[in-house]
C-alpha cells in the first residue's frame, strides 16, 4: 500500500518541494561545502584574490593553538554547568508554574519574557548590572566583599556571571517545554500515586519525572547545544576578559568557542584558520548532542 | 529515488546559476550600488566653459568633514572654475569596498585617501598613485606619505595623544608639568598628587581602561610608546626588531614599570572593568587629574559640556628627558596619475594646503589639526589645540603600533597588559610574556 502510494508521487509533489530544498541548499548546503573547502585552503576573503590548497596546515595550526584549547576546556566547563543550572531553574519554574497559584500565567509570560531581549543588549544590561549596581548594592547594605571584587574582572565569577546572565535568558524558554509536558501528565496517574500513599516527592520522582522524560532529553540538548554556541552574551557581557594565564601564555580566560573563532577570523584576520575550527567546533558539537539524545532517549518511556 | 536525485541536481543547477550570474554581475551591481548607498555627490550648478578638465572627483572618508569640504569646493570653484566633486563614503557605506567598486565600474576619482600601508600597495599596485615630488605645500609638512624615495599621500590632519590633563587640578596640586618629561618625573608627580587625593577631590590620578574590549588603548596606543617614544620620526628599528621576533629587554622593562605606575594610580574598578564611556566619564567630572587618550575625545567632552581646559604631557617611560607626545597621520589624500584631471587635483589640494581659504577649511570648518606648519589657526578643541602646539613645535614621535601583525596589539598584547592592570604579574613576567609573544611573529610565521 505505502508502495503504490510513494510510486503515485507527482511533479506536484516537487513542485511543493522546491523552494524549502532550494532554500537549505543556498543558505546551508552551498556554505557548509564552501566552509569545509575553504578550511583547506588559504583563503582570506578578499576577493579578486587566488585560492591556493594548503591541506592540513590549518589544522595543524589550530590544535597548536593554546587559545584554541583553552576556550575548548573553558567552553566544555561552562556549557556543563550551564546546562545543568537552566534544567534545574527551568524545571523548577516549571514546577511553580503548574500549581494551582494564583496569576500563573503572569508568572509564566514574565518569567518568558526576558528570552524576548536579545543577547547583545541582555549583556549590556547585565554589564552594568555587575559593574556599577551590585558594588553599589554591596555598599548599600555593608557587604564590602561584592564591592571590591567586581564580578566581570575574575575567571571564575566572570563564568558564573555569563551562568546567570544565560540562565535568565533560557530558563524562560526551556520551562515552556517542561510546562507543556508537565500537562500532558494524566492526573488520574498522579491521583493514583497519591491514593496509594506515594508522598510528594515520590510522586514526582517516580510518576511525574519519568513520564516527562522526553521534555529532559529536548531540554538538555537545546541547552548543552545553546551553551557551546553561546556568542552574543559572551561578547557582550565580559568580551573574553578577564585576562589570565593558561599555559604561560597570558590570554582571555573567558572566550568561549565562538568568540575565539571569530577573533581568529576577524582580529587576526585568519579566514581559513578560523574556518578549520568552526568544523573543528562543527563536529565536537553534532558528536556530543548524538551522544547525549542517544542516552537520554533510553531513560524515556511510554504510554 | 531517482527523481529525488533529480530534484537535487535541478536545485544544485540553479543555484550555480544564480551564482555565476551574481559574479557576472559585479561590476553592473556595483555600479548602482554607490549610487544608491551614500553617494553624496555635490551637485553640479551649470559649469562655465573652460578650457581643460573642469570637473573632478574628490573621495572622502570621513562623513564628519563632508559638508565643510563640499563649502570648500564652492571657494575652489568660485577661485579656479574648477568644480570638486565631493563624494563621502564612511559610516553605512564602507569606504574601502565602495572606492573599489568605482574603480571597477571604471569611475575613477582624481582623489581619494588612503590610511596607511596596506592601501598604498593595493593603489601603487593598481599602477595609479601619482608622485608628488616637487608640490610647494611639500616644504610645510613633515608628514606626508613618502616611500622609496617618492611622495606620494598629502596628510589630511593630524591626531596626538599623551597623557592628558586636567589644567585646573593639576595647578591646584602644585605640580610643575615642565619636570614630567622623564619617569622619575612622573612618579614623583603621581607620588604627590595620589598624596592630595582628598584635597583634590579625586578618586585616582590616572583614568585608563585596561579591560577586555579597551585594549586598544594599552595593546596599540600604550605599546607604541615602546616602539617609538625617544627615537627619531622616521627611525622604526624597534618595530622591524619586533616583526623578526626580538625585544629590547631593557627598554621594555622600563616601559612595563611605567604602566605599572599608571594602573596603580587608576582608579581600579574603571582600569578592570570600565569602557570608553566610564573611562571618559571619570575624567570629565574630574575624578582624575589625567586620562591615557587622545584629541579625538574633543567631541565627546564638547558633547557633556565640558569646558575646562586640558592639554598633553608626553608618555615619558624613559629616565632620561623625553619631550613629545605621539601624533600620527591617520589618512592621506592622494592623487590618480592615470587620470585627464591630475593637474587639476594637485591645484586643489595646493589650494588647500597653502590657501587661507584652505587654513580655515581645515581648522575651523572641519575642527581639525591642520598637517602643515604655516597655519595659525588654532582649533576649538583643548586637546586638537594642544596637539598643534606639540606638533607645531616638532615634539612628536611617530605611531608604528599599527603596523604590528593584525590581532597581536589587542589581542595578544591586551590580556599581558591586563594582567600587569591587575597584579595578576609583574612588570618583569610582562617582559618574558611579551617576549615569548613576540617570538611566535617571529619569521617563520
Amino acid at each position: 500500500m505505502a508502495k503504490a502510494k510513494t510510486r503515485k508521487h507527482s511533479p506536484v509533489f516537487y513542485l511543493f518541494l522546491f523552494p524549502a530544498v532550494f532554500a537549505l541548499t543556498l543558505v546551508i548546503i552551498i556554505p557548509f561545502i564552501l566552509g569545509v573547502y575553504y578550511s583547506f585552503t588559504d583563503w582570506n576573503a578578499v576577493s579578486g584574490t587566488q585560492v591556493n590548497w594548503v591541506g592540513l596546515q590549518n589544522y595543524t595550526a589550530v590544535f597548536n593553538d593554546v587559545t584554541f584549547l583553552h576556550s575548548f576546556i573553558v567552553t566544555s566547563v561552562f556549557a556543563v554547568i550551564n546546562m545543568i543550572v537552566i534544567n534545574l531553574v527551568s524545571f523548577g519554574l516549571a514546577m511553580i508554574v503548574t500549581n494551582k497559584l494564583k496569576f500563573t500565567n503572569i508568572y509564566r509570560a514574565g518569567f518568558f519574557l526576558p528570552h524576548l531581549i536579545g543577547g547583545i543588549i541582555l549583556g549590556y544590561i547585565w554589564q552594568f548590572i555587575f559593574n556599577n549596581a551590585i558594588p553599589a548594592f554591596g555598599n548599600t547594605i555593608g557587604f564590602s566583599w561584592l564591592a571590591q571584587n567586581p564580578f566581570l574582572a575574575e575567571r571564575n565569577l566572570a563564568i558564573l556571571a555569563i551562568v546567570i546572565v544565560s540562565t535568565w535568558q533560557f530558563a524562560g524558554y526551556i520551562m515552556m517545554i517542561y510546562v507543556a509536558a508537565i500537562q500532558g501528565v494524566p492526573a488520574s496517574l498522579l491521583e493514583a500515586a497519591e491514593i496509594d500513599g506515594a508522598t510528594y516527592l515520590q510522586r514526582v520522582r517516580h510518576v511525574l519525572l519519568p513520564l516527562i522524560a522526553p521534555a529532559f532529553t529536548i531540554s538538555t540538548f537545546l541547552t548543552l547545544l545553546n551553551s557551546f554556541r553561546i556568542f552574543d552574551v559572551n561578547l557582550a557581557l565580559t568580551a573574553g576578559g578577564p585576562a589570565g594565564m593558561f599555559m604561560g601564555r597570558a590570554l582571555n580566560t573567558t572566550e568561549f568557542l565562538a568568540l575565539n573563532i571569530y577573533n581568529t577570523a576577524f582580529a587576526f584576520r585568519e579566514l581559513a584558520q578560523g574556518q578549520a575550527q568552526a568544523v573543528i567546533f562543527f563536529i565536537t558539537i553534532t558528536t556530543i548532542a548524538l551522544i547525549q539524545v542517544y542516552f537520554n532517549k533510553r531513560k524515556e518511556i511510554t504510554m | 529515488m531517482k527523481k529525488i536525485l533529480l530534484m537535487f541536481v535541478a536545485v544544485f543547477a540553479m543555484v550555480t546559476v544564480l551564482v555565476a550570474c551574481g559574479d557576472n554581475g559585479d561590476t553592473d551591481t556595483a555600479d548602482n550600488g554607490y549610487d544608491e548607498n551614500g553617494y553624496e555627490e555635490n551637485g553640479d550648478n551649470g559649469d562655465v566653459e573652460t578650457p581643460d578638465v573642469t570637473e573632478i572627483t574628490l573621495v572622502n572618508n570621513k562623513p564628519e568633514t563632508d559638508a565643510a569640504l563640499n563649502a570648500f569646493a564652492d571657494v575652489f570653484y568660485a577661485e579656479t572654475g574648477i568644480r570638486v566633486n565631493i563624494v563621502t563614503f564612511g559610516g553605512e557605506t564602507p569606504y574601502a569596498a565602495s572606492l573599489t567598486a568605482m574603480f571597477n565600474a571604471g569611475d575613477e576619482p582624481e582623489i581619494f585617501v588612503i590610511e596607511g600601508m596596506t592601501d598604498f600597495v593595493i593603489a601603487r599596485d593598481s599602477d595609479r598613485i601619482f608622485d608628488l615630488t616637487g608640490e610647494a605645500w611639500l616644504n610645510d609638512t613633515d608628514v606626508a606619505f613618502n616611500y622609496n624615495g617618492g611622495v606620494y599621500g598629502f596628510p589630511v590632519s593630524i591626531e596626538g595623544y599623551g597623557l592628558a590633563y586636567n589644567r585646573a587640578l593639576l595647578e591646584a596640586s602644585g605640580v610643575d608639568p615642565s619636570t614630567m618629561t622623564n619617569v622619575e618625573g612622573i612618579r614623583a608627580a603621581f607620588e604627590q598628587i595620589d598624596a592630595m587625593s582628598d584635597e583634590l577631590g579625586i578618586e585616582g590620578v590616572i583614568s585608563l581602561a585596561a579591560g577586555a574590549g579597551m585594549t586598544w588603548v594599552t595593546g596599540i596606543h600604550g605599546f607604541n610608546g615602546y616602539l617609538a617614544l625617544g627615537m627619531d620620526f622616521d627611525d622604526a628599528s624597534i618595530l622591524d626588531d619586533l616583526l623578526d621576533g626580538v625585544i629590547d629587554e631593557e627598554r621594555m622593562l622600563l616601559f612595563a614599570e611605567y604602566y605599572e605606575l599608571l594602573f596603580e594610580h587608576s582608579i581600579r574598578t574603571t582600569l578592570l572593568t570600565g569602557g570608553y564611556d566610564q573611562q571618559l566619564g571619570d575624567f570629565a567630572i574630574g575624578r582624575t587629574v589625567f586620562l591615557h587618550q587622545g584629541n579625538w575625545t574633543d567631541p565627546a567632552f564638547a558633547e557633556l559640556g565640558i569646558d575646562f581646559d586640558m592639554g598633553f604631557l608626553p608618555h615619558a617611560f624613559l629616565p632620561e628627558d623625553t619631550n613629545g607626545i605621539f601624533a600620527f597621520v591617520p589618512s592621506w589624500y592622494v592623487v590618480n596619475g592615470q587620470s585627464e584631471g591630475t593637474e587639476a587635483a594637485l591645484q586643489f589640494l595646493d589650494f588647500m594646503a597653502t590657501s587661507p581659504e584652505g587654513h580655515n577649511y581645515m581648522v575651523n570648518e572641519a575642527g581639525m589639526v591642520p598637517a602643515f606648519n604655516s597655519v595659525t589657526l588654532s582649533p576649538e578643541g583643548a586637546l586638537s589645540q594642544s596637539v598643534q602646539a606639540w606638533a607645531n613645535a616638532g615634539n612628536f614621535y611617530p605611531m608604528l603600533a599599527t603596523n604590528m601583525p593584525a590581532g597581536f596589539g589587542m589581542n595578544t598584547l591586551g590580556p599581558i597588559f591586563e594582567q600587569l592592570a591587575s597584579g595578576a604579574i609583574d612588570p618583569q613576567e610582562f617582559v618574558d610574556l611579551v617576549r615569548d609573544a613576540v617570538e611566535n611573529i617571529g619569521p617563520n610565521e
